[in-house]
């Protein structure tokens, strides 16, 4: 019965080679970037690397590790990643948790404030008066505080606590529990999905900013190391633009040996800010289909 | 009196409830309502020392500082490059995942079509500044990836400065959003293509229809209905960079002092005027202006939604 036409063959190559052309450009740039980080600084500077690193070395993230600077930026990361996640995926659950009770009174009231504020934004300006004022410039704070209460995190949250039934609740309830032991102890094991798919996109969202590392913080000790990545690179791209001919890179100021360049330390800073997201991938997958279908539901 | 009792003994009982709704909707307040209440110093004459009750006491200096916008020397530049960078962004990225979920769908093998779709997406939670870093290293003058190539085919004799000059920017911006978000908003489609009764499929094969017009006459017009919402959601955010919203990102990372004829738009400007120089008022008019167009594009985007499909987003 299947006989492949000519039509079949010709559209099974074209397919074949636009999956095999976006699998090498997908997959192509992470692999460049992670043999240039393992290649001597010297004598990448020659060119000509393309598959395999030419004078193998693991200075590059020998140095990114000794330097003061980075080693900060990296632990200020994992710290704003770790607390921003979990104090947010907690404080945001018990609000959607109260909002998602039908009898709860004024929660048509709360719900459009909540959806009102999804689509609109005060934007940049005011945004940085409330936190001059609330003395939240230049602290590790405004990386974890305006992040609290996520709206789009909260209707997705409030759809799927609408689902769980008050059978469950009620016969706790009866028992004396209060609203946080239910929630905690009932609501929380039960919904093991939505919080996994909520929590890892705010952890890879904590990890990749770089925003309001770059403008509201300006004590170097409270960077990010995806600000210290984007800092990195933009140091490079201006002396390349402003003076064309600076042949030599110029160094970090980081001690001890000469086998590494700007460009090989940036691409090793590169390769430590992706291996995190590429380790959490494989459970970022399982779950965020899930949390795509939820989000539909009540978008 | 019997209702207020009513109501004081329901909400006695929600007691609970109703705190930590009221503590989220305080955050709420504060993050978002208060920075939207402050948009109005565009119309006043604000200083910074004048703390946050400042935004709503200062005086009153009416449309003083769209009309200096208006008359700014950068005026056209800004308005022009976010409009050209938004448009372009939509026009090129957005039919490439539809293509690449009717081509995900048209592969035969099963591993091969996950294998490549799983990594499709990888991209889209690897933050800009990374990608920022890729194409600084393929694109930069000195030992860029292309330049090398280029030069050893013979193409070009002397290295391109594709980072430094105003007319490649776009073209990187377009190409870095595509390779960005190709994968991630192919899910979608690749899921309203899947939900195609595979019956119709049947049907046309029986009527001896071949690949290109199944693809064209059923896979096409079933997720018609998918694209219409995902272009009006995209053109919801247009001057925020479409789905991905990454105008701002790809401008500020992408644009340098070199290219910036081409990379200063709206966003990266009201970020320059206000936290660069100080201009605090006058940063909010513009980012005021963009809200403006933004809100607009919303309804109308919205209201078109409603026509089409019958309900509203």
């Amino acid at each position: 019965m299947k006989i492949r036409s000519k039509e079949d063959v010709f559209i099974e190559l074209i397919v074949s080679i636009i999956l095999l052309v976006v699998f090498i450009i997908t997959v192509y740039p992470f692999f460049y970037a992670l043999i240039i980080s393992f290649n001597n600084g010297i004598d990448a500077i020659r060119g000509g690397i393309f598959l395999w690193p030419r004078d193998f070395t693991t200075e590059n993230y020998k140095a990114v590790f000794s330097s003061l600077r980075l080693l900060s930026a990296f632990f200020v990361s994992v710290l704003r990643t770790v607390i921003g996640t979990v104090t947010s995926v907690i404080f945001t659950g018990i609000v959607s948790y109260s909002l998602s009770h039908k009898e709860l009174l004024f929660r048509k009231t709360y719900m459009n404030l909540i959806i009102f504020a999804m689509f609109f934004s005060g934007g940049l300006i005011p945004t940085f008066i409330l936190f001059k004022n609330l003395h939240l410039l230049n602290s590790f704070w405004v990386y974890i505080i305006p992040y609290q209460f996520s709206v789009f995190n909260a209707i997705i949250m409030i759809s799927f606590f609408r689902e769980i039934p008050d059978a469950i609740k009620e016969s706790v309830r009866i028992d004396g529990a209060n609203e946080l032991t239910i929630f905690f102890r009932i609501i929380v094991p039960i919904s093991t999905p939505v919080f996994a798919t909520i929590a890892l996109f705010n952890g890879v969202f904590h990890w990749n900013s770089w925003f309001d590392s770059a403008f509201f913080v300006t004590d170097n000790k409270l960077k990010t190391l995806s600000f210290m990545l984007m800092d990195l690179i933009k140091q490079a791209d201006m002396t390349r633009v402003m003076a064309a001919t600076v042949s030599d890179y110029q160094r970090l100021d980081m001690q001890g040996s000469t086998t590494y360049t700007a460009e090989t330390i940036r691409m090793a800073t590169m390769m430590v800010v992706t291996i995190p997201i590429i380790c959490i991938y494989p459970f970022l997958q399982k779950y965020f289909i899930k949390g795509i279908m939820l989000g539909s539901v009540k978008g | 009196m019997l209702k207020k009792t009513a109501f004081m003994k329901s909400f006695k009982k929600q007691f609970e409830l109703q705190v930590f709704a009221i503590i989220g909707i305080i955050f709420l307040i504060i993050f978002s309502y208060i920075p939207m209440a402050g948009i109005i110093i565009a119309f006043k004459d604000y200083k910074l020392t004048s703390g946050l009750l400042g935004m709503f006491t200062s005086e009153w200096v009416g449309l003083k500082y769209f009309r200096e916008f208006v008359n700014d020397i950068n005026f056209t530049m800004v308005v022009r490059n976010t409009i050209a960078m938004s448009m372009l962004k939509l026009v090129f990225t957005f039919p490439i995942p539809i293509l690449f979920a009717i081509a995900l769908n048209e592969v035969g093998n099963q591993k091969v079509k996950r294998v490549v779709q799983t990594v499709s997406y990888l991209p889209h939670f690897i933050s800009w500044v990374v990608v920022y870093g890729m194409i600084f290293s393929f694109f930069n003058q000195q030992n860029g990836l292309i330049n090398q190539l280029l030069v050893k085919m013979g193409l070009i004799s002397d290295s391109l400065l594709f980072l430094a000059e105003a007319e490649y920017f776009l073209p990187l911006v377009i190409l870095s959003d595509i390779w960005k978000g190709m994968g991630w908003w192919a899910i979608i489609f690749l899921a309203a293509i899947s939900s195609v009764d595979p019956c119709l499929y049947e049907a046309a094969i029986v009527d001896g229809a071949g690949r290109i017009r199944r693809i064209w006459n059923i896979t096409l017009p079933s997720i018609k209905g998918t694209i219409i919402i995902v272009l009006i959601l995209s053109l919801g955010n247009l001057l925020g960079g479409g789905l991905g919203g990454s105008n701002f990102d790809q401008a500020y990372l992408i644009g340098n002092k070199a290219n910036f004829r081409a990379s200063e738009i709206l966003q990266t400007y009201t970020l320059r005027m206000g936290l660069a120089q100080g201009r605090f008022a006058y940063a909010a008019a513009i980012g005021l202006l963009q809200s403006v167009i933004s809100v607009i594009l919303i309804y109308s985007s919205n209201f078109f939604a409603r026509k089409i499909t019958g309900e509203g987003l």
